[in-house]
Order: structure tokens, then sequence, then C-alpha cells
């Protein structure tokens, strides 16, 4: 680790730790634990519910939501996105519904999701609607600055659709799907256990938090939040890694076939 | 290859500017044909209605048995994707003509090795000179099987020894296979070095002001000789 990086992680754990010192102030001057509980109660929770039953069945669910809702979002956004990028017409069918999803407060989709479907449903819906104009506008975008004069070249070689698809609009499109991917991914998170606070499945990180809060558990709920962000924080440093695995993948390629030379 | 009574206009702010109007020429097969003329003349137009990336508006283009199919194009810039190695730009445009790979590769790596990047193959088009990028799209453009070759004034934005290098390297290439080729560039020099035929045409719309089909073989031409000084001082008024 090089000198400038130390520095970095150094400021970084400063930085954690003149917060934990003002949440740690905040708690002793307030001296009420069921408003504010001190960090350390709060991490003696956090122990306590990663021990308890059915704590894996909480994530599980979470993330099972979260990943489904993803995957949705990136398919039918990446392809709707290509798609309307290409077609006006698609384009200005989709507006209103685009409009509809990014002024729709999030408490409204989730509360009338409730209404008209399950409750381990509504997370995926709420996340759908929330992230699929995220995804899908980055990628539309993305379809704009696609270079003419390489289309041109793939049209002058009589490149097939599909031919183009490949080794054209999707590596043109990577640097807008990631972004969409990652920008979306973090919505689904939230709008994923926002959607269990309200509605409380029968297991979910969201469902767990709104049973401490009920029962004024303030710890808890705190402990929750922790692993919300833990989660999320995962979600985002999977995502990053997998996408240095083509990269990496290629790399070891030209090493062995320089080693073959 | 006949191009008959071409015309071709384009709407610009409301009113239709004329660039090709009833353009008529006869294109000999298996020779290089130069177009030159001044910007914006319309040179470029008439090159991408031959490769059919456009539609003329009137008249029609009537291509001999040998000319009719695929066509390769050389633009003036590479236009290769950058995310694919020098090889697999090459190869991946014959894919269609050639299904088995290792005839492909094969082939790929001859025409490479032709314009002298045989050590660059894995290389991505952003690791190469500008030069070299061009290179690869000559190599591309020969290696796919066009029955025609059409070139838009490929080499115009390179310095002067570059130039001359990828001249003679597309030469080389041409003499083997000679394919009909017609070449658009505003730079007569290269233009009479390299071509059969030189047609200098007029501002908009396109005119053909003069056709002049060279005699001499192009390994004896000099722009020094008293002929092509003449010529020059003919296509330059």
């Amino acid at each position: 680790m090089n000198r400038s990086t130390w520095n970095t992680n150094l400021i970084t754990a400063l930085s954690v730790l003149i917060l934990l010192g003002i949440w740690q102030i905040g708690a002793v001057l307030l001296d009420a634990g069921v408003i504010l509980p001190t960090p350390g109660t709060t991490f003696s929770a956090l122990a306590s519910v990663v021990q308890q039953e059915p704590f894996s069945l909480n994530i599980l669910a979470t993330v099972a939501r979260a990943l489904q809702s993803f995957l949705i979002i990136f398919l039918v956004g990446g392809l709707l996105g290509i798609l309307s990028g290409y077609s006006r017409s698609l384009h200005a069918f989709l507006v209103p519904l685009l409009v509809i999803c990014k002024a729709t407060p999030v408490m409204s989709v989730i509360l009338l999701a409730f209404i008209w479907f399950t409750s381990g449903t509504v997370p995926l819906f709420s996340a759908f609607l929330m992230g699929f104009p995220v995804m899908f506008i980055q990628v539309e975008q993305g379809v704009k600055l696609i270079s003419p004069r390489l289309h041109e070249m793939t049209v002058a070689y009589g490149f097939t659709p599909l031919r183009r698809l490949i080794h054209l609009v999707i590596p043109s499109l990577a640097p807008s799907i990631i972004t969409g991917a990652k920008a979306s991914l973090s919505m689904v998170w939230k709008v994923v256990i926002a959607a269990e606070v309200l509605t409380v499945p029968r297991y979910g990180v969201g469902s767990r938090m709104q049973m401490a809060q009920v029962n004024l558990e303030t710890a808890e709920v705190l402990a929750w939040t922790l692993i919300a962000i833990l989660l999320t924080a995962a979600g985002d440093l999977i995502f990053l890694s997998l996408l240095e695995v083509p990269r990496k993948l290629r790399e070891r390629r030209s090493k062995l076939l320089e080693a073959i030379r | 290859m006949i191009l008959k009574n071409l015309s071709k206009r384009y709407l610009v702010s409301g009113e239709y500017l004329p660039v090709l109007d009833d353009f008529t020429l006869s294109i000999e097969p298996g020779t290089i044909t130069a177009l030159v003329g001044p910007s914006g003349c319309g040179k470029t137009t008439l090159l991408r209605l031959i490769g059919e990336l456009e539609q003329p508006d009137e008249g029609e283009l009537v291509k001999s048995v040998e000319e009719r199919g695929p066509l390769s194009y050389l633009f003036q810039e590479p236009r290769l994707l950058p995310w694919h190695s020098v090889l697999h730009n090459v190869e991946l445009v014959m894919r269609p003509w050639y299904p088995e790979k290792e005839e492909r590769i094969a082939r790929a790596r001859d025409f490479l090795t032709m314009v002298g990047l045989s050590d660059f193959t894995t290389f991505k088009p952003d690791q190469l000179s500008g030069g070299m990028r061009q290179r690869v799209a000559i190599a591309r453009a020969f290696a796919y099987p066009g029955h025609m070759l059409l070139l838009d004034e490929p080499f115009q934005s390179l310095d002067t020894n570059l130039r001359w290098a990828l001249v003679n390297a597309f030469l080389k290439l041409w003499n083997a296979e000679k394919r009909t080729t017609i070449y658009v560039t505003h730079d007569v020099p290269e233009a009479l070095l390299m071509a059969d035929t030189v047609i200098r045409l007029s501002s908009r719309p396109m005119r053909i002001l003069e056709n002049h089909t060279i005699g001499t073989p192009r390994e004896e031409r000099s722009l020094g000789s008293p002929e092509f000084l003449a010529l020059q001082a003919r296509f330059y008024t």
C-alpha cells in the first residue's frame, strides 16, 4: 500500500471515528435509549440480531427480492432502452409511463401496490417502477451516443442486425449499461426495504425493522439499518468485482498467449 | 458500371439543394477511377450512392455481373471497432464469406502482413498510430471480398510521407487483385499517380468537366515529367 493510499484510508477512518464520536455524545446528552441508543448498545443489538433465528432467511428474502427486481429492471430497461433509442414512435409511446414512474412518490407506489398485490410481490413491483426509468434513460441516451460513422461502417460491410448488436451496439452501450445498472441497483435496495417496512412480509430486513420499531427497540432498528447499509455496499462491491472479471480474463489470456509464443 | 442520369438533392433550411443533377458516367471494370473536384461538390455523395449507403432521387446504377454483390469501403477515417483487436477488426467483416474460422484468420493475417502489421495483430486500435490504423482499414477493405473498392479520401488527414507509404501499400494490394476502384480525392498529384482514369468535376450541382484516361503505366509515372506537369496545370485550373 503506498503512502497516498495510507493517507486516504487514515482520513476515512478518522471520519468514521468522528461520526461515531458525535453519535456517542448525542446519545449521552439525550440519555434516552428509546430515542437514540449509544453506538455500543447498537452494536450489541446487531450481534444479537445476527444470532437470532431466522436471520439468514430475512437477509435471503430481501436479497432475493432485490436481485429479482434488479434482473427484471436490467433486462426490460436495457431492451426497451435500446429499442426506444432507435424508434421515435416507441420513445413517444413510453414517455407518459416514464413521467409517471419518475414523478410518483415511492410511498404512493408502495401503498397502491399493497392494495393490488400480495406483500411479497409489492417490493418487487415497487422497485421495478422506481428503478426502470433509471436504467431505461441511461441506455436510451447511450444509443444516441453510438458513433454514426461506425454504424455506417457496419452497413457498408453488410453486418446483420444481430452482428451489429453484438459488435457495435452492446460494446458502445457498455458504459451506459454499467452506469444505469449501478444507479438502479442502489435504488432497488432502498425501495425493496421501504416496501418491506410498509407491507411487512413474513421475512425481510424491512419487516424486522418495522417489528423493532413497533416494539420501540430503537437499537434493533439501527442494527437492521446497519445491515441494510452493509447489504447495499456488498451489492455495489460484488457488482464492481463482476465488471473486472472480463478484463482480468483478457489479461490472463494475453499472458498465456505470450507465454505460448 | 454505368451511372445513368443520377439526381440527388437534400433539404437544407427548407430548400432543396441539388448535389447531383442528371449525372451520367461510365466506369471501366478492373480499373482505378479517381473523382477529383472541389470540397463539397458532391463526390462523397456520388460514392455513397454507388455504395448503396444512399439512394438516388432519380436515375439508376447499372453494374456489370462482376461488380454486383458486396463492396469494400475505405473511409476518410479508419472506422475500426475500438474494443476489438486489429485481427478481430479485419476477420469480423469476413465472417459471412469465410465461415471457416481458420481460413478467415489466415486471410486476415495475410492482409495485415501485406500492410506491415503482422506484429500488431493483438493490439487494440487506440494502441496504434493514425497511419497504422488506416493501414488496418486498408487490410480490412482488401480482406473483405468486395467486388468493388470505394475510397473516400482515405489518406487525406495524413502527413506526406505516410500518405505515400499508404498509397504504395494500397497499390501493392490492388495489383495482386485488380478490383474496380472508385477513388474520391481533391489531391490532384495523388489521383494522377494512382488512377487509370481521372475525372475532374465541377462544383454543385456536380458535372464532369474532364474525363482523362492516363496511358502511362503507374511505375513509369513521375509528377515532374512534362506530361504530368501539364496535367497538373490543367486539373488545377
